[in-house]
């Protein structure tokens, strides 16, 4: 069977702020369709950077970062119809209902036309409760806010999904809801990119997890290696090593 | 995208608290100036009926301008009466505001309400725009869809626009409706466009106000920040410079007080009263070396008031408030250039008085004023001021985008 072409792919991707802090250094990473690819890190290690890399949000210093084979610097617009963003805290627009925010979003990723049930059908899905649909979002929990974020992931229906540290505030009831739904993403054939602390979820969803130190991707490994290692135990020496730019 | 973002705005706006307050307070003041406004020009109009000159009289007095109820600008120094005879021209109070309160505050009317009060809730539309967005994460998410910053910026703008521009037009065309009802609102179709073309330069007038607030919301990170920073600006563009250019312009251009001019014209007076008195010169050449004489001083005065006027206006187009003002009273003929050629009208006719008195003639001609037309009103300056408008409005709008282009979404 030949190898599927990754969706998300970084190549040498660093980036220089101008204050002069390298916050990513030579970032090799792809991600496959049906994989979920977790970087683990501290504060500060480049995970964000890397996200914000791969919408355009700031340009490299060096390298490529591509979404579906599209050059993000060089057509940022094409690549960003092939990706979908939850970020950390989603706040949305408080004074919409579920449903309002929903709509909007999936309109600016193209999907016009989209009836009342299309809405209710995707919100049921990440377990958005029935009555939620109809309210101001303004009275959400951060988890029923995540879970309206997971929907307007969803409901773009991109190839690849990019996750900014998304379970970080909620309950642990709500984290695992939602990785389960991430882990229904992935059996629909989604390219996962998560960032995020959370060690033993990243262990549970990850196929592949990397840990991210000072901008550099200083460990990967596989669901399979990761059967025999203790991802804990790796991540805590890591992060007690010597700074890499000492 | 545009469309999607236009109507989320729009959407969004007619959800908030803010919105409904901010529209509520804007209506309230429109339909009080309609109401002050039409009162004030009704009593004018009462007092032109009591002091229009009779038959053969020479005075020069002209009826109230009904679009003076939504730019008085220099209305009541163009209506009052002015009396020819043999020593020149007196200046009677005539038609003056029945409302005494408009002598301690300004005329409450529609260019009033538009420049200062709907400037300032334009940027109360436009100041939290791109930075509330950053503070709420949602600039990130909606950057995250194949939304290009052009698009973002256009459907902000269009939807905050029409969220403005829709309620202020149907609370004015309401307003004149209720005017129209009554049989003292005279309007001929000339002065219909005129006052439609007042309704539009005050939409560009507000697009810029909203443009300014969405440029400086692009340049921070918080929408506290943006709304102190806007309020300076406001106070700056609305109070200061208008004010400021007419400081700066007596400084360059030297004109005599009113009160020298007098002096002046008492001594020319005295003169002459005292070579007649004497013999040495006849009342009739002595009348006539006066009325020469405080011609040329008039034209002088008259000359260098123009340069101040001038440079005062150049100055004071600095702000865009200035070209508003500018170009809604000369459309509705209260402007700065129709007050002056009124005045160089009532020179003329004082001039023919002249000659009838001299000549022995009782009966005088009527002294009538024709308004410049509307092409002669925007060839004189009001083209001038729109098009200035319109250059700050692409100005604003385009600092706007770059700001917006180069906005760390983060």
């Amino acid at each position: 069977m030949t190898e599927q072409q990754p969706i998300l792919k970084a190549d040498d991707l660093s980036k220089r702020y101008e204050d002069g802090v390298l916050a990513l250094d030579h970032l090799n990473l792809d991600v496959r369709p049906g994989q979920v690819y977790c970087l683990l890190g501290a504060n500060g290690a480049g995970k964000t950077t890397a996200i914000n890399l791969f919408l355009n949000f700031i340009p490299p210093t060096t390298g490529t970062c591509t979404i579906n084979g599209i050059d993000v610097t060089k057509d940022p617009l094409e690549a960003k119809k092939y990706v979908s963003f939850v970020s950390e805290n989603v706040m949305l627009y408080g004074n919409f209902t579920a449903r309002q925010n929903l709509d909007f979003f999936a309109r600016l990723g193209g999907k016009a036309n989209l009836t009342k049930e299309n809405y209710y059908h995707v919100m049921r899905r990440v377990s958005l409760q029935e009555k939620a649909f109809e309210q101001r979002v303004k009275t959400f929990s951060k988890g029923m806010r995540q879970k309206l974020g997971i929907s307007i992931a969803v409901i773009k229906d991109a190839p690849a999904i990019l996750l900014d540290e998304p379970t970080s505030g909620l309950d642990p009831k709500a984290a695992e809801e939602f990785l389960e739904i991430l882990a229904e993403l992935r059996n629909e054939g989604k390219a996962i990119l998560m960032s995020t602390h959370d060690i033993f979820r990243a262990k549970e969803i990850g196929d592949r997890v990397g840990i991210m130190k000072e901008g550099r991707l200083v460990m990967e490994r596989t669901r399979e290696e990761l059967q025999y290692e203790d991802l804990v135990k790796i991540y805590i020496d890591y992060m007690r090593s010597e700074p890499l730019t000492a | 995208m545009t469309g999607t973002i236009a109507r989320k705005e729009i959407v969004s706006n007619l959800l908030s608290y803010k919105f409904f307050i901010v529209i509520l307070l804007a209506s309230l003041l429109i339909f009080t100036s309609f109401f002050v406004m039409f009162r004030d020009y009704k009593g004018r109009q009462a007092d032109y009926q009591l002091i229009k000159p009779g038959v053969g009289e020479p005075m020069a007095v002209i009826p109230p301008n009904p679009l003076s109820i939504f730019a008085k600008g220099l209305e009541e120094a163009m209506t009052r009466s002015y009396e020819v005879s043999l020593i020149g021209i007196s200046v009677r109070a005539g038609q003056q505001s029945g409302n005494i309160v408009f002598s301690f505050f300004p005329s409450p009317d529609f260019v009033y309400v538009v420049r200062v009060v709907l400037s300032l809730v334009a940027l109360l539309f436009g100041f939290d725009q791109i930075s509330r967005e950053k503070e709420g994460g949602t600039l990130r998410l909606m950057l995250a869809n194949p939304v290009s910053r052009a698009s973002l910026m256009a459907g902000k703008w269009l939807g905050n626009f029409l969220s403005l521009a829709v309620p202020f037009l149907l609370v004015t065309a309401l307003g004149i409706a209720i005017m129209s009802l009554d049989s003292g609102f005279r309007f001929g179709p000339a002065a219909f466009s005129r006052l439609l073309l007042l309704i539009l330069i005050s939409l560009v007038y507000l697009g810029l106000f909203l443009s300014l607030g969405m440029y400086v919301s692009a340049l921070t990170r918080k929408a506290a920040s943006s709304l102190v920073i806007l309020l300076f600006l406001w106070s700056l563009l609305v109070f200061v410079i208008p004010n400021i250019g007419t400081l700066v312009a007596r400084q360059m251009v030297d004109v005599p007080s009113v009160r020298a001019l007098n002096e002046k014209r008492q001594q020319i007076w005295t003169r002459e009263v005292l070579l007649s008195i004497s013999g040495r010169q006849n009342r009739a050449a002595g009348f006539e070396t006066i009325n020469a004489e405080l011609d040329r001083m008039e034209e002088d005065y008259r000359n260098r008031f123009d340069r101040l006027i001038r440079l005062s206006k150049n100055i004071n187009r600095l702000s865009p408030t200035a070209s508003f003002v500018y170009a809604a009273t000369e459309l509705a003929g209260t402007g700065i250039v129709e007050e002056g050629r009124l005045k160089r009208d009532i020179i003329r006719y004082k001039d023919s008085v002249f000659r009838d008195l001299q000549q022995g003639r009782e009966q005088h001609e009527a002294f009538s004023y024709r308004y410049r037309g509307l092409g002669r009103v925007l060839a004189d300056g009001g083209l001038f001021d729109i098009a200035w408008l319109v250059v700050f409005n692409i100005l604003f709008y385009l600092l706007g985008y770059v700001a917006v282009v180069r906005y760390d979404v983060r």
